[in-house]
């Protein structure tokens, strides 16, 4: 892996500076107290050596990190960095594309999900994804919801269903008395956290985001990222954005990636270059590259 | 010229940099002609002194709402934002020390055109302003040139200006029993006092180049721990 991901346990170990006094000690505690927070979560994904290609060429190499529960993870960096490779293959939605591969290993609360025995169906059950552009299916806000959980064949009232996930997405209230229209008919806001909702109806545990708010308006924007707060209590976030203020907003950890050339200078590919709690990462990160990059002195 | 993207964003911090940085300029300029006012009891130089200490304020004032809108347009982070809040602490002691000027300014006429004076005690008071001099120009320098040993021994610098200050305070206490020559040395008690704050200024200024290269704010002194060791980090 290029660069430095910070393990908890260093940066305790970097932060403490032997032989200071009691001064110091306050200041330790304060600094201390950011990364505390984390060290007691669990890992929902550990992620050891990942590397993914199309045919031949890696789009992302190398990669090892862990994500947390019940937090919002941000992964950013230039494009072609791999992070939209990188956050597909952790519910197998690299499996669609023929000739992308896989290798190294994802664990998912321990288990590999890329084991030939588990059912990818049932990784994307448990591990949602909402992408760049609101996709509802055009269908009635209410059949958009209830498709899902149908398919699945989940038991309980669907009734109920529907109204919990749009409850959780915040878009009850604006939608409760239109359930039966069409879906097309809603804002860009509005669909965006529409495909939140029909994620949350099959009970997910991890929701993965690529760029949810690239084509949204500030206001809009504004309401995912609230309603990406509420979630975290229940859920663990991964999240791609392009938008460095976003990132520093919303995230716990940030991972950030960068685009490296090959030897013969014909292949690009994404490498993490360093892994650690969004506030480090924006107010003293470790690696110069990811100080240009979220300074913008380099695109 | 700054490479790479943002080149206007840049800029823009870079010259901020060095209009706060300059303030310090402005500072020793104060602190020179409040010294001279000691030294040759000249009250005219301690008016002008006064009507200076407007000139920093306002310097202070345009430094911080030049911070605000860059806040606000520019969403620094990392470096950028670490040196913009140094800046904010930099500007604050460079306004501080200001009024420092003008406190030594405004014990002048009180001491009278012909005082009483203690040549022992005018020239710790000279020393003290030259010491304190010096250090104001290494804090500059090692703010613009990032350097943290360089703003570490402003502690061992300072030293000497608090040295001064008690051994002033020493000789006044002992200067007899003449009414005004005790009076005196009251007011030289307060001019010393307000130089060696210029000096803990500076240390202070030295403090902040060291949190915008590493990150970490650690006091180089302690006043409530004196002795204990200096941080290294």
């Amino acid at each position: 892996m290029e660069g430095r991901v910070v393990t908890e346990p260093e940066k305790q170990q970097e932060r403490s500076v032997p032989g200071i006094d009691l001064g110091d000690t306050v200041a330790e505690a304060h600094d201390g107290a950011r990364a505390q927070s984390f060290q007691a979560r669990d890992a929902v994904f550990k992620l050891s050596e990942v590397t993914v290609s199309y045919g031949d060429n890696p789009a992302v190499s190398d990669v090892s990190m862990e994500m947390y529960k019940n937090a919002i993870t941000a992964l950013i960096g230039p494009s072609g960095c791999g992070k939209s490779t990188l956050i597909r293959c952790l519910n197998r939605m690299n499996d669609l594309i023929p000739s992308a591969g896989m290798t190294g290993k994802v664990l998912y609360h321990g288990q590999d999900i890329y084991d030939p025995e588990i059912d990818p169906v049932e990784v994307r059950k448990r591990i949602g994804m909402v992408f760049q552009k609101p996709n509802p299916f055009p269908k009635s806000i209410y059949e958009n919801i209830a498709f899902g959980p149908r398919i699945l064949g989940m038991n309980g009232d669907m009734d109920e269903i529907v109204e919990n996930a749009l409850l959780r997405a915040a878009l009850w209230d604006e939608v409760k008395d239109r359930l039966e229209t069409n879906a097309f008919g809603m804002s860009g806001g509005q669909q965006q956290r529409l495909c939140i909702a029909r994620c949350l109806a099959v009970n997910p545990d991890v929701i993965l985001m690529d760029e949810p708010c690239s084509a949204l308006d500030p206001i809009s924007t504004g309401k995912i990222e609230d309603l990406m707060f509420e979630l975290k209590k229940d859920y663990s976030i991964i999240i791609v954005t392009h938008n460095m203020q976003q990132a520093a907003r919303v995230s716990d950890m940030t991972a950030f990636l960068i685009v490296k050339l090959d030897a013969d200078e014909k292949h690009r590919q994404g490498r993490l270059v360093e892994y650690d709690a969004t506030e480090k990462i924006f107010t003293n990160p470790s690696d110069r590259r990811t100080e240009d990059y979220v300074t913008g002195k380099v695109g | 010229m700054p490479e790479g993207t943002r080149i206007h964003y840049q800029e823009e911090l870079a010259s901020l940099e060095a209009r706060a940085l300059d303030g310090i300029d402005l500072v020793t300029r104060q602190l020179e002609k409040a010294v001279e006012c000691v030294e040759h009891q000249d009250t005219e130089l301690a008016g002008l002194v006064l009507t200076n200490d407007d000139v920093i304020d306002g310097r202070y004032l345009e430094i911080h709402q030049s911070i605000l809108t860059l806040l606000a347009t520019q969403a620094p982070v990392a470096t950028d934002l670490r040196l913009i809040a140094a800046l904010l602490h930099l500007m604050k002691a460079i306004e501080r020390m200001g009024d420092q000027c003008v406190n030594i300014a405004k014990v002048i006429p009180i001491a009278g055109h012909q005082p009483p004076a203690d040549e022992r005690i005018v020239n710790d008071v000279v020393t003290m302003g030259r010491q304190v001099k010096t250090q104001l120009s290494q804090a500059k320098r090692a703010f613009a040139e990032r350097d943290v040993e360089m703003a570490r021994d402003l502690v061992r610098q300072d030293d000497l200006v608090d040295n001064l200050n008690k051994e002033i305070f020493r000789i006044a206490l002992e200067i007899g029993d003449d009414h005004d020559r005790r009076e005196w040395a009251m007011t030289m008690i307060l001019v010393a006092r307000a130089v060696e704050r210029i000096g803990d200024n500076t240390v202070d200024i030295g403090e902040q180049v060291a949190f915008v290269v590493t990150g970490l704010f650690r006091e180089f002194q302690d006043a409530s721990h004196p002795g204990a060791s200096l941080p290294t980090a």
